[in-house]
């Protein structure tokens, strides 16, 4: 399972409490997509870590089609976005879920 | 029964369930909910509490404590059936939140104090006569003391979700 930093973008707006670099993050899916929240959430673990994969507003995710049980238990995962500045943290912004061929892109506009 | 315990059966209850089971608008309709409880909550007890503290003499305290303490406690009620539902969405997200314990305490603080000045003598004048200065002084420290608990319980609960 393989961390990979991709490109250093969008350095004026990263989001606050983020790091600014983009980030690469494959594992397997421990807790598939919730949409109940504020946030679309989902648990990936990665490298024996478990991260919090922060997704979109429940809406805009659904609207990305990554809607509830979309993506099973199990399944390996590439998510991409920001992580958290606190490294115990182990949280990610995520502008995108790759699942097989799917990209499921939440945040389309960051992806650059 | 601790508070993470407590958090984690309230995300388990059948509140938590019902409410994540809404889909994907619920979440920002119960928080505007709540957001409109507070409106009116702070808003009602801010006018209140300014003229406890010495403003707008000329408007009669009488004529303002019905309409003012009317609107906080429906404010109240929606803050409660929508927050609790809100925090059951995914309530062991807060566990070891260190704002959780500055909101809480807060609002019991507020609500305690609410009591104490509506059973005061002071309170109890104000609907039928002007208060004597010694009455004022004591309405004007309930009041100080309202927006001191209201508004650290308001800053706790907006700061609960930037931990």
């Amino acid at each position: 399972m393989a961390v990979l930093a991709a490109s250093p973008a969008f350095a004026h707006h990263g989001w606050s409490g983020q790091e600014d670099k983009l980030v690469d993050m494959t594992g397997t899916v421990v807790q598939s997509v919730s949409l109940a929240g504020p946030h679309g959430t989902m648990k990936v673990r990665v490298n024996n870590e478990v991260w919090d994969v922060t997704l979109a507003p429940p809406a805009r995710t659904s609207r990305a089609g990554l809607t509830e049980g979309k993506i099973p238990v199990g399944a390996t995962v590439t998510v991409r976005g920001n992580r958290s500045v606190q490294g115990g943290r182990h949280e990610m912004k995520t502008i995108s879920v790759k699942h097989g061929d799917q990209t499921y892109r939440v945040y389309p506009e960051r992806d650059m | 029964m601790s508070e993470a315990g407590f958090l984690i059966w309230l995300q388990s209850s059948a509140l938590g369930e019902f409410t994540r089971s809404l889909g994907v608008w619920s979440y920002g309709v119960i928080n505007l909910v709540h957001i409109l409880g507070i409106a009116l909550l702070f808003g009602s007890i801010l006018l209140l509490d300014l003229r406890l503290m010495g403003a707008w003499r000329r408007v009669p305290l009488a004529a303002l404590s019905e309409p003012t303490t009317f609107m906080a406690r429906i404010g109240f009620v929606l803050a409660v059936c929508s927050g609790l539902p809100m925090l059951s969405v995914n309530a062991s997200e807060y566990i070891g939140n260190p704002f959780l314990l500055v909101k809480f305490p807060a609002i019991g603080l507020a609500l305690l104090n609410v009591l104490l000045v509506h059973r005061s003598d002071a309170w109890q004048a104000h609907r039928h006569r002007a208060l004597m200065p010694r009455e004022r002084k004591r309405l004007a420290v309930g009041a100080a003391l309202s927006l001191t608990f209201w508004l650290t319980a308001i800053t706790g609960g907006r700061m609960l979700g930037y931990w």
